[in-house]
């Protein structure tokens, strides 16, 4: 009890046979679909719980409920014994339930100070803000945590891992009896990924329950005490991580076994090049990369956080500028550089960031997926609109989307359907060349291989796929061939067959 | 980690660019330029009577952007300003005229325009009505209610109140009109609400965002309605201001004045979008614009020359704002 981060003492008496958490019957409906049915879940002071379970199995509705973002439509909770009515994240803070999501919820324009502090401003006997104290106590908070954030830095201008630490800390700035982190690894690196895990077990030792929502099995094996599966609403299970292996985690989770996470269908890629780019360099991050991707391939990008993925992903697309080098797809230059000519020689993005890159999030499922292909929907000019939800439909279909309806707004669709409409989008257009930002973010194991099988199928259908990807078994199970990048330049490129783990990870430290 | 470090340390701009990032820096270099300019060309600008005067002008758009500058900030806008303006001068000089007194015309004045704050917030925060719909609407109607109600012929201020007039022609020490008094006073509170009160934040909050607002606890309802209030209610004093200085309630009193507000705040880098901008900012905007137009009135040149070049400001200082942000993000 000797550690705590700001307020120590606060947690002190904190008796442990009292559950810090407990709801009982949870019910909550939304229009067409019963997103939990019955749950219960428990959680006790001091430990560490992991909640798990695929895509729509009803862990973010469930933490959203604690956050009092949803009001709940059956059940309980108590907060050490005594009953609570959470009907809205005013109420969820005031009872010490501190929720990190995964989507950064942070004020852009603030400064990193000012957002640790932004659920209760310390003020003066006047009332006034205290901002030398904002300032002493989130340094001391970074401090203390060991991460390594600036706090007087504007908070848009950080990287979004940064952004994610930021979240972590304001969690801790306030008293805290639960803290919920909802896939808070997302963009972490290992070494960041350690010091969190360090300050997860601290959390844990002052008698905070942990929530931990993940879909990545070593690290749920690797801190939780106890996990509880969610399936379809339901829940499944709630046992010691002992008990757990890995087959047994997957088999709760998906009700079935997944033998091999990436089913390879597709025979041995072509020799046609589809995607050549010569000496591409961008005024950001990019100098002198230079690579082919041939027709019916997988071409897996790796690098470490900053390698320039992304980067290179939205300038070979035509969406962000470049400064010298060219890109050809199927022998046509890509010029003018932009994404309407990078369209119409059939190269298209899947993003690494659904939200804001990807998604008309307010709009239906088949206006977000018919967006690039309206040309070849209208008749003199008017969208044939019976033609594209047929279209839409065929692929709805086809990639077994689980949406209500073709009119559903896609925000509510999970994250795995969300990719399907997405890579619908750029089928439905007649790419040659997709490329793939982070295709399995925030998608969880069991829509993960439907989207690795998904990409094995666009590859199996003779179109070149650019992977860019931070997962290694992502990358050695589905790639024909690897590239790894560092710092903007490319590193190495080996065959699929040439490449081992510790290869790959030389290069990418360059 | 060390990545990130190194990133942040590359990204540092230069001094020059540090100094121009800060918006209100830009602006006062701004408003110097205009000065300057004008007290060459333009005899008798650079007075103590000139500058003074140009102040008073400046404070009922200085009172009202205040307001304007807060429902901008939290994500809105208030357009019904200008007519409020106009509205309230009839509750002040009726009772005024009725009782000869200033404490009641001007409470009743106050009473009206939270009335009107009410209104457009409630439509607004609660009903979830989009706020320039709201906001057009209740400036029609107040308008159209001004005209009905005066027959489009002035009201007089027949009480004639000492109190009253000096609001109007009144200056501390013979030398700052008490208007612009009032206007510098309220600058200075709210805009140390804006910066130092819990309350200011959660504007700010709301107005960066609003989901991120609403995770943090903060009722995003109540701050908007509340920032309704806040703008009625400062239109509401530059109203009476108006209203001392013509002397009468007339139904055109304040037409196009939300406008003129809404150009001044935008020129002071107080983004439509909410989130962005400070008081300061909006001040200055205030400023160069009148300065401007008493200077360029000073040349000699036609009021229709004035509008065509405050339109041409606002555009560029917008588009050099943008194309600044636009570096900032490296894109």
């Amino acid at each position: 009890m000797s550690v705590d981060f700001l307020h120590p003492g606060e947690g002190a008496a904190i008796d442990t046979n009292v559950p810090a958490l407990e709801m009982r019957g949870i019910g909550k409906r939304f229009p067409g679909v019963v997103a939990l049915d019955n749950v219960d879940f428990t959680l006790e002071p001091g430990k560490i719980h992991a909640l798990m379970g695929e895509n729509g199995a009803g862990k973010s509705t469930l933490i959203k409920i604690m956050a009092g973002v949803y009001g709940k439509d059956a059940g309980t909770i108590r907060m050490r014994g005594r009953e609570v009515d959470i009907k809205s994240p005013r109420d969820s803070l005031k009872e010490g339930i501190k929720v990190v999501f995964q989507e950064i919820a942070l004020i852009s324009e603030f400064t990193v100070a000012e957002n640790i502090f932004l659920e209760g401003y310390p003020t003066g006997r006047t009332g006034s803000i205290d901002w030398k104290k904002i300032r002493a106590d989130s340094a001391a908070l970074f401090n203390r945590i060991g991460f390594n954030v600036d706090p007087a830095a504007r908070t848009g201008s950080l990287p979004v891992s940064q952004q994610q630490m930021v979240e972590i800390a304001r969690a801790l700035a306030h008293e805290a009896r639960v803290v919920v982190m909802d896939e808070p690894t997302s963009s972490l690196t290992p070494n960041e990924v350690s010091l969190l895990f360090t300050v997860i077990r601290r959390l844990a030792a002052l008698g905070i329950a942990v929530v931990y929502v993940s879909h990545k099995l070593d690290e749920v094996f690797e801190i939780a005490d106890t996990v509880t599966v969610l399936r379809d609403g339901r829940h499944i299970s709630t046992r010691p991580i002992g008990e757990h292996t890995n087959d047994t985690l997957i088999q709760d989770m998906i009700g079935r076994r997944i033998d091999n996470l990436f089913p390879r269908q597709r025979g041995a890629a072509g020799s046609k090049v589809a995607l050549s780019v010569e000496k591409l360099s961008t005024a950001k991050k990019l100098i002198d990369v230079s690579f082919e991707a041939r027709a019916g391939e997988v071409l897996g990008f790796f690098g470490l956080m900053g390698a320039g993925r992304t980067e290179l992903a939205k300038a070979i697309v035509g969406y962000d500028p470049i400064i010298s080098g060219t890109i050809a797809v199927d022998g046509q230059r890509l010029a003018p550089h932009d994404t309407r000519t990078g369209v119409r020689l059939g190269i298209g993005l899947l993003t690494e960031d659904r939200k804001s890159e990807g998604l008309m999030g307010e709009l239906p499922v088949y206006q977000n997926a018919s967006l690039a292909s309206l040309g070849a929907f209208a008749r003199l000019g008017f969208v044939d609109k019976a033609k594209e939800h047929q279209a839409v439909q065929d692929y709805v279909d086809r990639f077994r989307i689980k949406t209500p309806s073709l009119f559903q707004q896609i925000k509510n669709l999970s994250g795995g359907n969300q990719q399907k409409v997405l890579i619908s989008r750029w089928l439905m257009r007649g790419l040659k060349v997709i490329v793939v930002d982070e295709p399995t973010r925030g998608i969880d194991v069991g829509a993960k291989s439907e989207i690795f099988a998904l990409i094995d199928r666009l590859a199996g259908e003779g179109l070149a796929v650019v992977m860019m990807t931070s997962e290694m078994p992502e990358l050695l199970g589905l790639a024909d061939r690897i590239a790894v990048m560092c710092e903007g330049r490319l590193t190495a490129i080996m065959s699929r067959e040439d490449a081992t783990q510790e290869k790959i990870l030389n290069a990418a430290i360059g | 980690m060390s990545l990130a470090s190194t990133a942040s340390a590359k990204d540092q701009p230069s001094m020059l660019a540090r100094l121009f990032a800060r918006q209100e820096l830009a602006l006062l270099v701004c408003l110097i330029l205009v000065l300057a300019f004008f007290s060459i060309t333009v005899e008798n600008f650079f007075s103590v009577r000139n500058m003074t005067n140009v102040l008073g002008q400046a404070s009922l758009a200085l009172t009202a952007g205040i307001g304007c500058a807060i429902v901008f900030i939290s994500g809105e806008v208030d357009i019904s300003i200008g007519s409020l303006l106009a509205t309230i001068a009839l509750p002040l000089i009726i009772i005024m005229n009725d009782t000869n007194s200033l404490l009641l015309g001007v409470g009743g004045a106050l009473l009206f325009g939270l009335i009107i704050g009410v209104v457009n917030g409630y439509l607004v925060a609660y009903a979830g009505i989009n706020s320039l719909i709201v906001t057009l609407g209740t400036m029609f109607i107040m308008r159209g209610g001004v005209y009905l109600y005066t027959g489009q012929r002035a009201i007089p201020d027949d009480a004639s109140l000492d109190s009253f007039i000096a609001l109007s022609d009144g200056r501390l020490f013979n030398i700052v009109p008490y208007s612009a008094v009032i206007a510098i006073a309220l600058l200075v509170a709210f805009g140390y609400m804006m910066q130092h009160r819990p309350f200011g934040r959660q504007i700010y909050a709301v107005g960066g965002n609003q989901e991120v607002a609403r995770l943090a606890g903060y009722d995003v309802r109540r701050v908007k309605f509340i920032c309704f209030i806040i703008s009625a209610l400062l239109a509401t004093v530059a109203g009476i201001i108006l209203a001392a200085r013509v002397g009468s309630a007339q139904h055109t009193a304040g037409l196009n004045f939300e406008f003129q507000v809404v150009a001044a705040t935008v020129l002071g880098g107080v983004s439509l979008a909410g989130g962005i901008g400070s008081l300061t900012g909006m001040a200055l905007g205030v400023l160069i614009l009148q300065f401007l137009s008493n200077g360029l009135r000073g040349l000699g040149l036609p009021t229709e020359w004035q509008l065509v070049i405050t339109g041409m400001i606002i555009i560029a200082a917008v588009a050099f704002d943008e194309a600044k942000r636009r570096r900032a993000n490296g894109g």
